[in-house]
C-alpha cells in the first residue's frame, strides 16, 4: 500500500524533521475562539492535540483547561489525564502537541508563559503555542499566531544564564526569542458541506416548524429568511480610537517597565564600576608597595587572590529586559499593522464624501 | 416512534416559569414557543465526531451542553461532547459512565453550561432514539430535552440540521412511546467567532479545503471588493427597474431608501477638518511607533557591541 508506506516514512523520520508549519482543524479554531471569548478578559489556556506529519504539525483537537489550574498542580494534571483518556475512547488523537492561550491586544510576553512553553518544549520537542488575540479578532479579522521558542533561547533558558555576554554569544535578541510558524486552517469535506449549507437560506426548518409557531413569528420568519453567513463588514469599521488608545496605553506601561529595567541595569553597572575602581586602586597600591619593598631589598608581599577580595554583584538577569523589549516591539508592530488598513479606510471615506 | 396522523393531538411541552414549575400543567400561563439556537462549534464537533467514528458504525451520538433562558423557553446550545454507544439488532447501549465523567470535566471549565439534550447523526429517528431520549430527559429533569439530528449521509444533498423535543404519546407512558416534534432552530455566534467562521468559509471553495490566515489589509480588501460587488448588483437592479424590464418591488425600494438615508450628511469643511485631524493622529502614532522600534533596534545593535 503506497499510501501506508508514505505515512510510515513520514512517521519514521519523525524526530528529525523540524516543524515548519502548523495546520489547525476548523473545529480547533472555533473551540479556541469560543473558549477565549467566553472568559474575556481573563487569560485562559488549553491543550492542543494532534500529530506531526513530515514537518507539519496537525492540530486536530483541543480542550480547555480549567481556570486557576496549572498543569503542574495535581488537580490540573488529573483533569488533563482524565480528559485525554476520555478523548482516546472516542478515537481522538491523544497526542499532546502544545497549548493555546488567549491574549488581549497581544500582551503575552511574560515570564510564566515562557516558562510554560519551555517546559512543554523540553518534554515534547515538537510543541507549539497558539496565541489567540480576542480583542483583535473581534474587530473582524481572526488573529492567531503559532509560536515556538528558538533553540538558542531554549539553551540559554536551560542554563538560566541571561547575562549580556551569553546573550551576545548566542546572538539572542528580543526578536528571536520566538519563532513564528505559518498557520493553515483545514476544513474537511463534510465541513465544507456544512458551510455551504449555512450559507444557503434555510427554508426546510421554517416550513417544518411553521405549523407550530404563531402567526406573528411566521411572518417574522418569512421576512427574515436569510442566510446564516451573511457578509459582515466589521472590517470597514472606522472607529480606530479605542483600539489605538488601548494599544498606546499598553505600550506606555511597557515602556515604563523598560525604563525601570534600565534603571536596574544602570545601577548594577555603577556598582560594578565602583568595585572595579576599588580593585584597580588596591592593585596599584600593591604594586607601589612591592616596588618600594624591592628597593628596600625586602621580599615582595605574598600574592593574594585579588579577585576574591572584591565582590562583584551578579549581573541582573537580562531575560526581563529581553521580554519587555519584545513586548514593545510587538505593540509597535501591532500599531503599524493596524494603521495600514486604517489609512486606507480613511482615504476611502474621504473619496466617498466628495 | 408512532405515525403522525392528522387526528393525533400534539402539543409542544408547556413551558412553565420557574415559579409554576412546582405546580405543573398550567398550559394557560402563556406558553412561549420553544426555540433553540446553536453555536456553529456544535456542528463542527459533531462532524468531527462522525468522521472519527468506529469502523462499521453508522451513527454517533453525544451530549449537548448549553444554557437555558430563565423561563426555559429558549435553549442556547453552546457545546457538545461525544458519547460512545453501541446499537445492535435488538438493543442499544450508551456509555453512561463516560457521559458522566465528561460532564464533570466540562463542568470544571465551564460551570454555566448544563446538559440540554443530545445529538445524533443521520436523518431518521428510530425507536432507539426514543430510548436514548428518555435517558436524556431524566438528565435534564424538569426541562424538555432537545434532540438535534444532523444528516451526515447528505440525503437530499443537504446536511439537514433539525431539532426536536419529545412529547409522550400513548395511553400508558412508556419510554419508547414518544413523538418527536420539530422545533425552530437558528445559528448564533459572536463577533470574534464570526471572524473565525468567515475565514473558514473562505476555504470552502478551495480544492484542498485549507486556508491561511489573512492580514488585516487583505481582509479589508476583501470587504471592499464585496461591498463593490453588492453596490454593482443594487445599481444593476435599480437600472433595470428604471428601464422597466424588472417590476419594481416596494419592499426592496424601502430597504434601499433606508440604506441611503443612513449615510450622514456632513459639511464639507467640517469633514475636511475631521479627516485631517484623524489622519494626523494616525500618522503621529505610526511615527512614534516606528521611532520606538528604531530605538529598540539601535539598542539591540549596541548590546552586541558590548
Amino acid at each position: 500500500m503506497p499510501a501506508n508506506k508514505e505515512l510510515s516514512a513520514a512517521l519514521d523520520i519523525e524526530g528529525t524533521v523540524p516543524i515548519h508549519s502548523v495546520q489547525l482543524d476548523a473545529m480547533v479554531v472555533l473551540k479556541i475562539v469560543k473558549h477565549c471569548r467566553e472568559s474575556v478578559p481573563a487569560t485562559v489556556t488549553g491543550q492542543l492535540m494532534g500529530l506531526d506529519v513530515n514537518g507539519v504539525l496537525e492540530v486536530t483537537h483541543s480542550f480547555p483547561m480549567p481556570k486557576n489550574a496549572d498543569s503542574e498542580d495535581l488537580e490540573g494534571s488529573q483533569y488533563q489525564l482524565q480528559m485525554m483518556r476520555c478523548l482516546r475512547e472516542v478515537n481522538v488523537d491523544d497526542n499532546s502537541v502544545g497549548w493555546y492561550q488567549s491574549t488581549n491586544m497581544g500582551n503575552f510576553m511574560n515570564q510564566s508563559l515562557i516558562e510554560h512553553q519551555f517546559e512543554f518544549q523540553q518534554a515534547l520537542s515538537k510543541s507549539v503555542l497558539i496565541i489567540h488575540d480576542v480583542a483583535r479578532s473581534s474587530m473582524g479579522n481572526l488573529n492567531l499566531r503559532a509560536l515556538r521558542l528558538t533553540p538558542a533561547f531554549m539553551k540559554l533558558y536551560k542554563e538560566k544564564k541571561f547575562t549580556t555576554d551569553s546573550l551576545a554569544k548566542a546572538k539572542l535578541t528580543f526578536s528571536n526569542i520566538f519563532e513564528e510558524l505559518p498557520i493553515t486552517i483545514r476544513n474537511t469535506a463534510l465541513l465544507n458541506a456544512l458551510l455551504f449549507e449555512l450559507e444557503t437560506p434555510s427554508e426546510s426548518v421554517e416550513i417544518s416548524a411553521s405549523h407550530l409557531t404563531t402567526y406573528k413569528e411566521k411572518a417574522a420568519g418569512a421576512s427574515a429568511k436569510k442566510s446564516v453567513l451573511e457578509p459582515s463588514f466589521d472590517m470597514l469599521d472606522l472607529s480606530l480610537d479605542p483600539y489605538v488608545a488601548r494599544n498606546l496605553e499598553n505600550l506606555m506601561d511597557t515602556i515604563d517597565e523598560h525604563h525601570q529595567e534600565q534603571g536596574n541595569y544602570a545601577y548594577w553597572q555603577r556598582s560594578v564600576e565602583r568595585e572595579n575602581k576599588k580593585k584597580a586602586a588596591y592593585v596599584l597600591n600593591r604594586k607601589t608597595e612591592n616596588a618600594r619593598r624591592a628597593q628596600a631589598g625586602q621580599a615582595p608581599l605574598p600574592n593574594e587572590d585579588v579577585d576574591s577580595m572584591f565582590k562583584f554583584p551578579p549581573e541582573p538577569s537580562r531575560l526581563d529586559h529581553l521580554l519587555i523589549s519584545g513586548q514593545i516591539d510587538n505593540y509597535c508592530k501591532q500599531i503599524n499593522q493596524f494603521a495600514g488598513p486604517t489609512l486606507g479606510k480613511l482615504f476611502a471615506v474621504g473619496e466617498l464624501q466628495k | 416512534m408512532m405515525d403522525n396522523t392528522s387526528t393525533l393531538h400534539l402539543a409542544l411541552p408547556a413551558v412553565h416559569t420557574v415559579a409554576s414549575a412546582t405546580a405543573p400543567v398550567s398550559t394557560l400561563a402563556q406558553p412561549r414557543a420553544f426555540s433553540t439556537s446553536v453555536n456553529p462549534l456544535v456542528f463542527f464537533s459533531i462532524l468531527d465526531h462522525y468522521l472519527r467514528r468506529n469502523a462499521g458504525q453508522d451513527r454517533v451520538i453525544g451530549t449537548l451542553l448549553g444554557v437555558r433562558s430563565e423561563d426555559g423557553a429558549e435553549v442556547e446550545i453552546k457545546g457538545c461532547y461525544p458519547v460512545p454507544h453501541l446499537e445492535t439488532q435488538d438493543q442499544v447501549e450508551v456509555d453512561m459512565e463516560y457521559h458522566r465523567t465528561m460532564f464533570e470535566l466540562h463542568k470544571q471549565v465551564n460551570p454555566k453550561e448544563v446538559i440540554v439534550g443530545w445529538y445524533a447523526t443521520g436523518a431518521d429517528l428510530n425507536s432507539y432514539s426514543a430510548l436514548i431520549h428518555d435517558f436524556y430527559q431524566k438528565e435534564v429533569s424538569s426541562f424538555p430535552a432537545v434532540h438535534l439530528t444532523m444528516d451526515t449521509a447528505l440525503t437530499n444533498e443537504r446536511l439537514g440540521v433539525k431539532t426536536y423535543v419529545a412529547a409522550p404519546v400513548g395511553i400508558t407512558s412508556k419510554a419508547e412511546n414518544c413523538m418527536f416534534i420539530p422545533i425552530p432552530c437558528d445559528v448564533k455566534y459572536f463577533k470574534a467567532e464570526r471572524a473565525g467562521l468567515e475565514l473558514l468559509a473562505s476555504a470552502k471553495t478551495s480544492e484542498s479545503g485549507s486556508t491561511t490566515l489573512l492580514s488585516d489589509m487583505d481582509n479589508l480588501e476583501r470587504s471592499v471588493i464585496e461591498v463593490q460587488k453588492m453596490l454593482e448588483r443594487v445599481s444593476e437592479y435599480v437600472d433595470a427597474v428604471l428601464a422597466g424590464t424588472v417590476p419594481a418591488n416596494n419592499t426592496v425600494g424601502r430597504y434601499l431608501m433606508d440604506t441611503v438615508s443612513v449615510v450622514p450628511k456632513v459639511d464639507a469643511a467640517e469633514f475636511e477638518k475631521m479627516f485631517n485631524s484623524h489622519l494626523q493622529d494616525l500618522l503621529m502614532v505610526i511615527y512614534l511607533a516606528n521611532m520606538t522600534r528604531t530605538q529598540l533596534a539601535v539598542a539591540k545593535r549596541l548590546e552586541k557591541l558590548m
